[in-house]
């Protein structure tokens, strides 16, 4: 078996005396879509600001296709391949849409701290943003400044700037979160169509989009996970059902 | 005051158009929209600034116009270095005039070295003070960028103190008390000018604004003035696109010192004197208020706070000692009502404009500030009295206001001050509503206009 894109290996935090996360072993494999459920305050999001360097794990290793990101800040880990988006939307609101996809361009594209090229004369990189609000459809919306965009086209943004620089491992924190069902379906398949042949990492609440996308499924309760497996195997699993997902399938319908 | 709703920001107004590229909801043809022809349209503003300040000696010919219109000058450059920090970059800083004033030291040690001096053209000074500034800023920037906001502030604040207090110190190269000064004619003739006369150094300073306006302009479209703004606005974000936001302020700081010295240099030139006055906090406040008077969310605001300001400074401090105060009001003005300074009062009618409405907003413009500028005229009067009345010597009882002279020891005048001014603020006060519902009528497509 080839080396996992992403490996977490005796990964633990602790805030104080509260333990958030308590010891999560997960491999997730090469353009493999893994959603990771569970209840409010299971650390979800905790554990996505572990992988990103967003906060320090106390103890345990964050592995990238095979190399460990211990000590690497936020720019580093994105430079190595891996991207990732926020529960709250993270955009620049003052900015154009299209200047929010091209900002999300230049350092893939090579410019770096570069202040000898002029960025309305690369026509790469126009070309390379529109594509991409073509890809997530708001190339109508080009020149708006991002702020006033809807909340949906917000957070479609949000996928489109979390794309855009080329890495190959994806995390999305709840993208669907807030959103009406109308749009938490075209969130799903803009989510689809970007991502495809991509590894994707998710953390999300609702189960429909969850069984819709993902090939395998990790439960996270109280910092640690209970189950990880295809989707179906998840959801027979007696502990998962007990402790989580029974109650969250019943509120679903 | 009620042309400016100032809960909108012009960064997000969506009529703002705060980028270059013009505001277009049309998605079928984004791609050669942005191609074609910009170049000629871009390069115009730059042109005419060129020949405007070319041919202002022309009109204004006196020699104390030509020494306001450098001292703008050099303003507008210093003006749109600190833009690069606080509009641009989002760091606030209370300290940027040692980048300007150690750059103008620098620039005059250099006049007094004279073997040196000899051997390069003056026109070239201002560069060396640039990179004396931006040697100062990448000592340190390497460790005020590491954060924006309070803690950059803060810095910013004990870096300009400590140098300022420093030039009673290190007296060799910031001459104590007296300062430095030096004589900008030894220099190389430069295709024979000698820069004897005001109006050589007037072309010189001119110059130099055009082509740092223009670097400075260039910059902020780099990939790493892109980022600036991206850093500015989100700076977690920028982390997870690659860019280390330290980094990238970094850039910024070391730019902006660069072009700070600059305008250090040109004031050596102009001068030919620094004091540790170009140094202290006094000159980074006003800086600061030159900036945010003219509007740090576009690129030219500073360039019409730096002409605003100097107007003031120098016009308005001929007809009365309170000047400060004015500017000072006007300042507190500025950052209640109008958060996008002068630039965004302009920008504001871009989008009136675009609908083919400015023409209905004359008439309730007139009903209404003509009416405020009596009432506030009417107010300086009182606040002219009140400081004759109280600072005069005794005996000294007549004053002037407005070429009208009177004694301020009678009650006339006061009543007919006091009349203005609520005559004047009270019409204002009517006729706002008629103005902000025009205005209202005037942003809205559709209608007869």
């Amino acid at each position: 078996m080839s080396t996992p894109a992403l490996e977490l290996t005796g990964l633990k935090k602790s805030f104080g005396k509260a333990e958030i996360i308590r010891g999560i072993n997960l491999s997730i494999g090469k353009a493999e879509r893994h959603a990771i459920i569970g209840p409010n305050g299971a650390g979800k999001s905790t554990l996505f600001n572990l992988i990103t360097a967003r906060f320090a794990p106390t103890a345990g290793t964050v592995k990238l296709h095979g190399e460990d990101l211990a000590g690497l800040e936020p720019y580093q880990i994105n430079r190595k391949g891996l991207s990732r988006s926020f529960q709250i939307t993270n955009i620049f609101p003052a900015m154009s849409v299209f200047e929010n996809v091209r900002c999300a361009l230049l350092w893939s594209q090579g410019y770096k701290y570069s202040f000898w090229h002029l960025v309305n004369r690369k026509h790469d990189l126009t070309d390379e943003a529109e594509k991409i609000l073509d890809q997530i459809n708001l190339l109508g919306r080009r020149n708006l400044p991002a702020g006033t965009l809807s909340y949906a086209e917000q957070r479609a943004l949000e996928i489109g700037i979390t794309i855009a620089g080329g890495a190959d491992v994806i995390m999305l924190d709840e993208p669907t979160a807030g959103m009406s069902n109308t749009e938490t379906d075209y969130i799903t398949d803009l989510i689809l169509k970007v991502t495809a042949g991509k590894t994707l990492i998710m953390v999300e609440h609702d189960m429909s989009v969850v069984f819709g996308l993902a090939d395998r499924i990790s439960v996270l309760v109280y910092g640690e996970i209970i189950a990880t497996g295809k989707p179906e195997e998840v959801r027979a699993n007696a502990r998962v059902q007990e402790a989580y997902l029974g109650a969250a399938l019943e509120a679903e319908h | 005051m009620t042309v400016s709703d100032p809960r909108i920001d012009p960064r997000i107004d969506p009529k703002g158009a705060r980028e270059d590229e013009q505001i277009t909801t049309d998605p079928s043809k984004p791609v050669e929209r942005m191609r074609s022809g910009s170049m000629t349209l871009s390069l115009a503003p730059w042109v005419i600034a060129a020949v405007v300040l070319a041919f202002l000696p022309l009109v204004f010919t006196n020699n104390s116009a030509l020494t306001i219109m450098n001292q703008m000058s050099i303003t507008i450059v210093f003006a749109l270095a600190y833009n690069m920090l606080l509009g641009q970059g989002g760091m606030l800083s209370f300290g940027h005039a040692v980048y300007a004033g150690v750059g103008g030291f620098a620039a005059m040690h250099i006049m007094n070295m004279s073997d040196f001096f000899s051997t390069i053209p003056l026109v070239v000074l201002p560069v060396f003070a640039g990179l004396f500034g931006m040697g100062l800023a990448l000592i340190v920037g390497s460790f005020s960028t590491r954060s924006a906001g309070t803690v950059f502030a803060m810095i910013s604040l004990g870096v300009g103190e400590l140098i300022a207090a420093s030039s009673v110190i290190i007296v060799a190269f910031f001459g104590g008390e007296e300062g430095i000064s030096g004589d900008r004619t030894y220099a190389q003739p430069f295709f024979g000018v000698e820069f004897l006369q005001q109006i050589e150094v007037y072309y010189l300073t001119a110059a130099w604004v055009v082509i740092a306006a223009a670097l400075m302009y260039l910059w902020s479209r780099t990939p790493v003035g892109r980022m600036a703004n991206a850093v500015r606005d989100n700076p977690e974000r920028a982390e997870f696109l690659g860019y280390s936001a330290r980094w990238v302020r970094y850039y910024s700081f070391v730019a902006s010192g660069f072009f700070a010295g600059v305008s250090g240099g040109l004031f050596a030139i102009n001068y030919e004197i620094l004091t540790e006055e170009n140094l202290n906090t006094a000159s980074s406040g006003v800086i600061l208020l030159v900036t945010f008077l003219g509007g740090v969310g576009f690129f030219f605001g500073p360039i019409i706070g730096a002409i605003a300001f100097t107007l003031l400074q120098t016009v308005l401090s001929l007809s009365t000692e309170l000047w400060a105060f004015y500017a000072g009001v006007l300042f507190v003005a500025t950052v209640m009502f109008f958060p996008g300074g002068l630039a965004g009062l302009i920008m504001m009618h871009v989008p009136v404009f675009k609908l083919g409405k400015a023409g209905t907003l004359i008439k309730p413009y007139l009903y209404t500030l003509l009416p405020a500028a009596l009432g506030l005229a009417g107010l300086a009067a009182l606040v002219e009295m009140t400081f004759h009345y109280r600072h005069a010597i005794p005996g000294d009882n007549e004053m002037t206001v407005f070429w009208m002279t009177f004694d301020t020891h009678t009650l006339l005048p006061w009543l007919i001050a006091i009349a203005v001014t609520a005559i004047g603020l009270g019409i204002a006060k009517v006729t706002a509503s008629d103005l902000r519902d025009a205005w209202s009528a005037a942003n809205t497509a559709g209608g007869k206009s």
